[in-house]
């Protein structure tokens, strides 16, 4: 496969962008109703917006910090504005933003002049941002330079068959070219995990895996779920998965057949190009958002019965091998591989398809989640606030 | 006319029914660079698997190029490969 030119967008620390937004990224609750009462003024911005960031502490405190820095400093945002409750908190994360990725960063708080002063300070500076960013124009780049996410969601029998087969294939063209491409799904690898580790480069890694692997085996064990023993389910039997070693295999054919460079922690950037596995949840929104923050600039989403999930940051391109939900969730499908499923095309016609489409993403078109307003930015919780 | 099924790989001993198929059906496939037709011995809904050899009792199902699990009781080709003859290897 041909590394193609794109237009897109190269920024200052050396990441490239398919999107050009000014993030307004709330701190908590209190910047959540700023940012968005903002983005109902101004045109050009994208409401980065969840209720968390109140008496959080620890690990769990450090991955919400990551994950509102990631995103700030994700190549698809050209500048952001961080709004929270109080400037401690707020002016650490945009210092940590503009440092990362040497953009324009603005802070706003609440405290000391109320919600509707915070917005309109928001919206000032946000204002000046939308103008700086756009006349930033894209320039000839490489598709192999994105970095670019995968994930599976709403599986049946057709993502084992389809949809999954051929993110694979598009994920082994992207990365022999010499792209970046990050999967995660900790408990969705069950019964695979020992395929995946022995793809490691390095044993060091592959040790690393395997614990954060059993790690989590045992915490669901301790919190009274089985997921080896409930693998696969009688929806799954029912549909032709006969073992979970099967189940595991249809959901890691999404990912290229590749050596594995390392493991990433939850948010957490890539360090080179090829093959990234991060520690995340199987939850899609929360799994496409530490993705997100990891720098993901395209995410490729596979989907059996039609999961809707999108990201205000990153396009999701939606891709499914079930020949009725491509037809009965139109709105919601991108990529259309259900001829695989069929019997109709190879997987590489099914891979061209998806690989011609995400050309298309990367150069400017919007996708069925981005057309529809799936901004669905959800911070992953290690465990409860103070 | 032959009934369509997915091969995942060329190590594959099972194939993927691409329609429900019926003991008589005939299905194409290519095996280590030649075409062999097999008899459907059984009926194998859509997304179900149908054995392209004999597997042995004990022996390994490879599907995606990887064991899936192992025969619990000797399968003939073109059998239906599911939980009455194939056990997990790693948690059962």
């Amino acid at each position: 496969m041909e590394d193609v030119e794109i237009l897109a967008y190269r920024r200052d620390d050396g990441s490239v962008g398919v999107r050009n937004h000014v993030a307004l990224i709330a701190v908590d609750h209190a910047g959540a109703v700023v940012v968005e009462g903002v983005a109902k003024l101004l045109r050009g911005v994208e409401a980065v917006s969840h209720q968390y960031g109140r008496l959080q502490f620890g690990e769990d405190l450090e991955l919400t910090f990551e994950t509102l820095i990631g995103v700030g400093c994700n190549p698809n945002v050209a500048a952001a504005v961080v709004v929270g409750i109080e400037p401690n908190w707020t002016t650490k994360i945009a210092e940590e933003i503009a440092k990362r990725s040497k953009k324009p960063v603005e802070s706003v708080w609440v405290i000391g002049q109320g919600t509707i002063s915070a917005i309109e300070e928001t919206a000032k500076k946000a204002r000046e941002l939308v103008s700086y960013a756009t006349e930033i124009q894209r320039e000839p780049c490489k598709l192999s330079e994105l970095v670019i996410g995968v994930k599976c969601g709403a599986s049946d029998t057709t993502s084992g068959i389809a949809a999954n087969p051929v993110i694979g294939r598009v994920g082994e063209w992207f990365v022999d070219l010499g792209g970046t491409f990050i999967f995660g799904e900790t408990t969705e690898l069950a019964g695979g995990e020992h395929i995946v580790a022995s793809r490691f480069e390095s044993d060091e890694e592959r040790e690393k895996f395997l614990k954060v692997f059993n790690d989590y085996i045992e915490f669901a064990k301790s919190k009274g779920a089985d997921i080896l023993g409930s693998q696969p389910t009688q929806e799954n039997i029912a549909g032709g998965l006969t073992t979970i070693e099967e189940k595991a295999l249809g959901n890691i054919q999404k990912v290229p057949n590749r050596p594995i460079k390392g493991v990433l922690r939850p948010a957490e950037r890539p360090k080179g190009k090829g093959v990234w596995f991060m520690d995340t949840s199987s939850s899609a929104q929360e799994q496409v958002t530490l993705l997100a923050a990891a720098g993901a600039a395209i995410h490729l989403f596979s989907t059996g019965k039609g999961n809707t999930v999108g990201n205000q940051i990153v396009p999701v391109v939606k891709i499914t091998g079930n020949p009725i939900t491509a037809k009965q969730m139109r709105d919601n499908i991108d990529v259309d591989v259900s001829g695989i499923t069929m019997g109709e095309i190879s997987l590489d016609e099914g891979a061209k398809k998806v690989y011609d489409f995400t050309v298309k993403v990367a150069n400017g078109k919007l996708t069925a989640a981005e057309i529809l307003r799936h901004d669905n930015f959800t911070i992953t919780r290690l465990y409860p606030s103070m | 006319m032959y009934k369509k099924v997915h091969i995942h790989d060329k190590r594959d001993n099972v194939a993927v029914a691409l329609e429900d198929l019926k003991p008589g059906d005939k299905i194409k496939v290519n095996r280590n660079g030649a075409e062999l037709e097999i008899e459907v011995k059984q009926e194998i809904p859509f997304g179900h698997k149908v054995a392209l050899e004999r597997i042995q009792r004990g022996g390994e199902v490879i599907k995606y190029g990887e064991t899936i699990g192992v025969a619990t009781e000797d399968i003939a080709e073109g059998e239906h490969v599911h939980i009455h003859n194939l056990r997990s290897l790693k948690y059962s």
